[in-house]
């Protein structure tokens, strides 16, 4: 009995020296973790793609693309595209595990926040130089694929914050047009509540999860950024970071949003009854507040108000379609990205789907250059900031949402707030 | 003088045949439990991240900087001290409950099994349904319990969304939810209760009060003791009810430590979520040596 015990004692000593000597034994490789990116990837050559390729999608995109990639697989007769759908929910950590398996698709949507993450891992594949023309895109969406100096996908479909109102409301309270300043969007919410009947005059998020998304737009609109131009250094402690989180504020202050969380479906709900006059969100709102009942003439959206005039600078966010570096069809995968970024594909994609296009000339004709709406939000995108893309986004994000909570409900004054904000982002670093 | 006198001949052969027999649950549990152990163990010494993945190896040995670094969190602090509220304030309320109910039950002959079917029903019930009706059960405007609150002429407050309220409201749902479990676990301990002792302490003039505390109470130390580190454990790996109900929010008010985790391990600090649930692991271990010790058999 004594000897067993010492036998296994012994033997797991020797595991923990052995683990321990395995970690000691190979730290980090100083210079792969700092300089210059890699630059872009070599040049994908002409003619038709070939062979298999492989691609996750998720959501709606990942339910239609299956079938939307036969006029692809017509164009080149050699190539079968194989999609596999994956839920939202769970893409992220498959991508994850994908990467450190090394056992990638080779084509997959990813979200434009987990960008900078994927890249630092070593998993995707730079972009390869002439695949597609910067220009052809908005500026914010394909900002969300350069980490470092180095572009890692192409933007497939974006979306972006706009300025929901209940227009017949507005009407009544005197606006015949939507607030183009800061200081007409703080009188158009009091006039909401005191000539219109709204009990709150606009909705805004109060922290909590995602809620840099709502506060971080009037920070850009400001002038503030977020992180230096190259993404090495976190810039949030700034005058103007602290004027946009304080005109944030003024509106909880001030009553005319709601300080507590709203349950599921309770804004659409509340925006058809009146109870809530304007709020800030994305293009998947127009179906959500016409099914709780609010009718197509009763509300307009409009593009942000800037600090001084319209439009303001808005969040930017979607998908990005990026090649793995794992793929076994490199280049067949990057003719697919090609096809899918295209004028003509995004334009139908749009009809099939209803994903806005990243590409802006697919919205100089048809349903997208016809539809009011869909104008305003296809302006919209013209000034917009993609959120940065580095490694360590969705961490700071979060430390963002928990101080613009504490800043909102008065728990911390707001300079402070904005102090401890770029405390810990500091702490934590860009990790590029 | 050789040492092996005697050895059963026999006793060779048959310790392979264990071994062989033994083989596939070693190998198994060497390789998905053993294993992931030690290396998260391991991992929680170094400043393994997310972008790491891809080479696990090339990552610097950093010592207990991750630990240190934990306990001068600001927000770690705060779920320490929220787990530990939840811990306080659920046990008890759950044990009380369910040993109320189990009593109360011990004495009931007819529909017996119905009650004891209500009372496990939430158990077995998914904690995301449960939260997402209680949910609405605490709501501000419009729900159930501020309603009924409404009938005997008090206001309503927002449970969920007041910092002092929120915790001990999940509390006591996660408590409502608990105590059918416990439930059958004591009553199946108040069988184990003499009945000659209730006999003789009743013709002595024992009040029922002093009958539960001096035999019942008694009697049932190892089944309470059973009851409370489980709950204990339960409370301190506190994660899906509040995730549901108030997203560890309002202010961090009902962030629990495993919801710290879940976070940290989101964020892609591998290393550094590894350390908090080591931290965690460390107060499941003394809390459950505190209570062999408090409820434990007297030597």
């Amino acid at each position: 009995m004594n000897t067993t015990r010492t036998t296994r004692l012994r033997a797991l000593t020797a595991l923990g020296v052995a683990a321990t000597l395995a970690l000691t034994g190979c730290g980090r490789d100083e210079s792969s973790t700092s300089g210059e990116g890699p630059g872009q990837g070599s040049a994908v050559e002409e003619g038709a793609a070939t062979g298999d390729i492989e691609v996750w999608a998720m959501g709606a995109e990942g339910e239609i693309l299956g079938d939307f990639v036969k006029d692809f697989e017509e164009e080149n007769p050699d190539a079968k595209v194989d999609v596999t759908a994956i839920p939202w929910e769970a893409a992220h950590d498959k991508i994850q595990t994908a990467i450190a398996s090394g056992e990638t698709p080779d084509v997959s949507l990813i979200g434009t926040t987990w960008m900078g993450e994927f890249a630092q891992s070593g998993g995707l594949d730079p972009t390869p130089t002439d695949l597609v023309d910067e220009g052809d895109f908005f500026e914010g969406p394909w900002g969300s694929t350069v980490v470092g100096d180095t572009s890692y996908g192409v933007p497939w479909y974006v979306e972006t914050r706009v300025l929901f109102y209940r227009s017949d409301l507005a009407e009544q309270a005197g606006w015949d047009e939507a607030p183009q300043s800061w200081d007409e969007l703080t009188q158009f919410a009091a006039d909401m509540e005191s000539k219109a009947g709204a009990e709150y005059g606009l909705n805004l998020q109060p922290g909590q999860t995602g809620s840099w998304q709502s506060v971080l737009p009037f920070a850009w609109s400001n002038g503030a950024t977020v992180t230096n131009e190259d993404g090495t250094e976190y810039t949030l402690d700034t005058p103007e970071m602290t004027e946009a989180l304080e005109y944030y504020k003024s509106f909880f202050d001030e009553g005319y949003a709601p300080t507590r969380m709203l349950d599921a479906g309770e804004l659409e709900s509340g925006f058809a009854s009146g109870q809530f006059g304007a709020f800030v969100s994305g293009p998947w709102h127009t179906g959500l507040v016409e099914e709780a009942g609010v009718k197509p003439d009763q509300y307009a959206v409009a593009p942000l108000p800037g600090k001084d005039s319209a439009p303001g600078t808005s969040f930017v966010g979607g998908g990005d379609l990026a090649v793995f570096k794992d793929s076994d069809n490199r280049e067949s995968a990057w003719k697919l990205v090609q096809w899918l970024s295209e004028a003509e594909t995004q334009q139908a994609f749009y009809d099939e789907v209803g994903a806005l296009p990243a590409v802006q000339e697919a919205w100089e004709t048809g349903e997208l250059a016809e539809d009011e709406r869909l104008q305003v939000f296809g302006e919209q995108l013209t000034s917009t900031v993609a959120p940065p893309a580095v490694p360590t986004w969705e961490q700071v994000a979060a430390e963002i949402d928990s101080e613009v909570e504490k800043a909102v409900k008065g728990a911390r004054p707001v300079d402070e707030s904005v102090t401890t904000m770029q405390e810990e982002a500091s702490r934590i670093g860009t990790g590029l | 003088m050789s040492t092996g006198v005697n050895i059963d001949p026999t006793r060779r052969p048959q310790a392979v045949a264990a071994w062989v027999l033994a083989l596939p649950f070693v190998a198994l549990f060497l390789a998905f439990t053993a294993g992931p152990v030690l290396a998260s163990l391991g991992m929680s010494f170094t400043d393994f991240r997310i972008s790491d993945m891809r080479s696990p190896f090339s990552v610097d040995f950093v010592g207990l900087e991750n630990y240190t670094a934990l306990l001068g969190d600001e927000l770690f602090r705060k779920v320490a001290m929220n787990t530990a509220l939840y811990v306080v304030l659920g046990v008890p309320l759950t044990m009380s409950l369910a040993l109320a109910v189990a009593v109360g039950l011990n004495r009931v002959g007819r529909l017996r099994g119905l009650f004891r079917v209500g009372y496990y029903l939430p158990v077995v019930t998914s904690i995301v349904a449960v939260s997402v009706v209680w949910k609405f059960i605490y709501r501000d405007n419009g729900g159930l319990l501020n309603i009924v609150l409404g009938w005997v002429g008090v206001d309503g407050l927002a449970w969920l969304d007041s910092t002092t309220l929120a915790l001990p409201s999940v509390v006591v749902m996660s408590a409502w939810r608990n105590l059918g479990f416990l439930m059958v676990i004591f009553l199946a301990g108040l069988q184990t209760v003499p009945k000659e002792q209730h006999e003789a302490a009743e013709v002595d003039g024992a009040t029922a009060w002093q009958r539960f505390r001096h035999i019942t109470l008694p009697t049932l130390r190892p089944t309470l003791l059973f009851g409370a580190i489980i709950t204990s454990i339960g409370y301190l790996q506190f994660f899906e009810e509040a995730f549901v109900m108030t997203s560890g929010g309002p202010l961090d008010a009902t962030r629990s430590v495993t919801f710290f985790t879940y976070d940290q391990f989101g964020f892609g600090n591998h290393a550094y979520a590894a350390a908090a649930s080591y931290l965690l692991f460390l107060a499941v271990v003394v809390l459950t040596f505190i209570q062999f010790k408090l409820l434990g058999e007297k030597d």
